[in-house]
């Protein structure tokens, strides 16, 4: 629908709050503040939901990496009333960005039919802040999800292993000896009592809590196989854990346990899902709208493709007043939002709160990559996790690679295609995009040379390499990653590099606190009441 | 998505049409049997059900409204998602809106499913003497995109039953391939009280 009328002005011109973005963070915020009763006007200068959380087809998805050069040339805003102006301006948060297209045509054909996630490989832990939010949200009305059906785990002898998450996975566990078996449960039953236990006998010393975890598990007496997994495929760290020079971030028993805990609450929370991960149907993307949705049902209002160009500023005391969108329409509200990829260049000096939004700066980085797939990698399952652990795939890999791998039947792409994610921190762009290249070398058996001279690539099976997956599209590409700022401008988290959604969480609740520090986030509706979605019966 | 068994049909309902074309007044006069003449925008109801016996199925309605999100062209893929039947609503007595609802056709056309029964509804038609828009040229629209056609009143409850039954008559009884499915969450009750007592 390209020859719209233009739009009719956005009515009223005054907010409580107005958000840029529609990320997940943005849209939960939108959402938490609409559920409160403010007045919320939620922006997107792009045609679709979800901004740095978006799901979308490859095209779409090329573009928003690899972005046209914004043009700041717009008409600087009139300055009157009091009022100074900021210039709003938008930087990429992908650098390197690669793609690589095998079978163009077979893409183009079912192009409506992908949905890649921007920030992936990222999953759901059952018991995620991102659930409790979902739930508490009521967004949980219009999002399904299936099970991860698998979590597998790259041995030191290179076999691609179960992850023993949990008692009945230790005791199904072919791998696993008698012995190994009994010291998995034991550890287990401990940080359970650590979380559970009444006494204080029960607990886990203040001392071994502030200690590295990766001691704390020699401590235990952990076999080094099992304390590999408790690290890297259940605690997820990223950094190797026993190479003190190069492990940037060491995980402290506390929070290995925790992570542990999140990993054992989410195996059994819903009684339909099979392990700890649950994925949502049509991707990622769906959460952010589903909680868009929420703000709307309480009367948040929606403006995408509208550009915010500047802002006014109070020329006395540098605070925000309002903003100035594309369309040429001043809007006011007392606080504004920013999705992390927007900066603030205030004419007005040195103002703080300007200053600190200027100076973001890039401390680590994350390499993502996708892949879409002619054939899922294993025979017996179609959506599944692996861990390959730091200096699993050659020496100087430094960091794990999660891989992630979607089937159609997720409606991430068409029925019988699979999309793999993959992510691993870096320091460095080339760093980063050597580990996906060896783990994508590991997975698949792919030669460029064969199908880029543009042969379909039903032509390039052969009989004996029907079962292996072939590369129709691959993005590589970095993103930096940088905490969120909370000032009378605030921005939103970036997609950070775990595997869940808890630190996004904490970090949007955190906000919604600074911006109304006296209010409840997602109070308790009372429950069940049938009016309260309009609805004349609740579905159960 | 319309799924059957033992003729029992759940089929998500989508609304759309121009701001204060009234669809959310056709809704609530279909579910609730109401009618308020100065309805405000759509904001806190987005979702209804209701239950219509035909003659040889139970069709279970999911009534999806805008929640306002049409307003500025907004509204989410997630809206058209599975969607087993949609209703485009326009105001007789504007010829504008009945434009808009061709935007909305061929937008649905776009996004939803290839199978979806789809109805356009002229509103307003108590409204006689300040009709803009004719019954002929909407049947005609209506006939060459695949649509059947009525005119409604929310006001006076004329064929707004009608519309909804004759999209329970047309629901495919078996349907293809249906859209993925997998599992809603729900807080179980355990949890919920256990949260509850532990925050009070």
């Amino acid at each position: 629908m390209t020859e719209l009328p233009p739009y009719p002005p956005i009515e009223p011109s005054n907010f409580d709050l107005i958000i840029v973005g529609t990320g997940l963070p943005e849209s939960i915020l939108a959402a938490a503040a609409s559920a409160i009763g403010k007045s919320v006007l939620h922006l997107d200068p792009n045609p679709f939901y979800g901004s740095h959380f978006a799901s979308l087809p490859p095209d779409d998805l090329s573009s928003f990496l690899d972005p046209h050069p914004s043009s700041p040339d717009h008409a600087a805003p009139s300055e009157g009333d009091g009022l100074a102006s900021a210039i709003i301006n938008l930087r990429s948060l992908y650098s390197d960005v690669e793609i690589s297209s095998f079978a163009p045509e077979t893409l183009e054909q079912h192009s409506r039919k992908f949905n890649l996630d921007l920030a992936g490989p990222r999953v759901l832990f059952c018991a995620d802040k991102a659930i409790d939010a979902i739930l508490r949200s009521g967004a949980n009305q219009y999002v399904e999800f299936k099970s991860i059906d698998a979590s597998l785990f790259y041995d030191k002898d290179g076999n691609l292993v179960n992850v023993p998450d949990s008692r009945a996975a230790i005791f199904k566990d072919k791998s696993l000896s008698l012995v190994e078996k009994n010291v998995l449960m034991r550890f287990f039953k401990l940080v359970q009592q650590h979380f559970s236990g009444d006494g204080e006998s029960d607990r886990i010393s203040e001392e071994d809590l502030a200690s590295p975890f990766f001691e704390f598990l020699a401590k235990m007496r952990l076999p080094e196989k099992i304390k590999s997994v408790i690290l890297y495929a259940i605690s997820m760290a990223d950094y190797d854990q026993g190479d003190k020079e190069a492990c940037k971030v060491v995980i402290s028993t506390k929070d290995g346990i925790e992570r542990l805990a999140l990993y054992h609450s989410s195996v059994g929370r819903f009684p339909n899902a099979v392990g700890a991960l649950i994925y949502p149907i049509y991707g990622l993307g769906e959460l952010a709208q589903a909680f868009c949705r929420r703000a709307a049902v309480k009367g948040c209002i929606y403006v995408l493709r509208m550009p915010v160009i500047a802002l006014h500023m109070d020329k006395e005391c540098g605070q925000y007043r309002g903003v100035r969108l594309g369309s040429g329409q001043d809007i006011f509200s007392h606080k504004l939002v920013l999705e992390p990829s927007f900066t603030v260049q205030s004419s007005i000096g040195s103002q703080p709160q300007n200053s600190l939004m200027e100076n973001v700066q890039v401390k680590a980085k994350v390499a993502r990559g996708i892949c879409i797939l002619t054939s899922s990698l294993r025979p017996d399952v179609s959506n599944f996790l692996i861990v390959y652990p730091p200096r699993s795939l050659y020496p100087e890999q430094v960091t794990s690679v999660r891989v992630l791998q979607i089937g159609g039947n997720l409606a991430v792409c068409p029925s019988g295609m699979f999309v793999l994610y993959l992510s691993a921190l870096c320091d460095e762009a080339s760093w980063g995009k050597k580990i996906l290249h060896r783990a994508i070398n590991a997975l698949i058996n792919h030669d460029d040379s064969k199908i880029s001279e543009g042969t379909p690539p039903s032509t390039v099976q052969t009989e004996d390499a029907r079962a292996d997956p072939l590369l129709l599209w691959r993005a590589l590409y970095i993103q930096e990653l940088t905490a969120g700022q909370v000032e009378s401008v605030s921005s939103t988290p970036m997609p950070d590099g775990s595997l869940g959604f808890n630190d996004a969480l904490d970090a949007t609740v955190k906000l919604f606190q600074t911006i109304y520090p006296h209010e409840e986030f997602f109070p308790e509706t009372p429950a069940e009441d049938p009016e309260d979605d309009g609805a004349l019966s609740v579905e159960t | 998505m319309a799924t059957s068994g033992n003729k029992n049909i759940n089929a998500k309902l989508v609304l759309l049409g121009d701001v204060g074309a009234g669809k959310s007044s056709l809704v609530l006069r279909f579910v609730k049997g109401q009618f308020v003449e100065f309805q405000e925008s759509t904001i806190g109801a987005a979702f209804f059900s209701q239950t219509l016996a035909v003659n040889d199925a139970t069709v279970k309605f999911e009534i999806w409204d805008t929640a306002g999100q049409e307003r500025y062209h907004s509204l989410a893929p997630m809206y058209y998602r599975g969607a087993a039947a949609a209703i485009i609503v326009y105001d007789m007595t504007n010829l504008a809106s009945f434009e808009r609802a061709k935007k909305w056709v061929q937008e649905l056309q776009a996004q939803g499913n290839p199978n979806m029964v789809m109805a356009l509804a002229g509103n307003k038609a108590d409204l006689l003497d300040a009709r803009k828009v004719t019954a002929e040229e909407a049947q005609t629209y209506a006939q060459e995109h695949g649509l059947f056609f009525m005119e409604t009143s929310a006001k006076t409850a004329t064929n707004v039953n009608d519309i909804f039954y004759e999209i329970a008559k047309r629901l495919p009884r078996v349907q293809p391939a249906p859209n993925p499915s997998g599992m809603v969450l729900m807080d179980r009750p355990a949890e919920r009280t256990a949260a509850a007592s532990c925050c009070s």
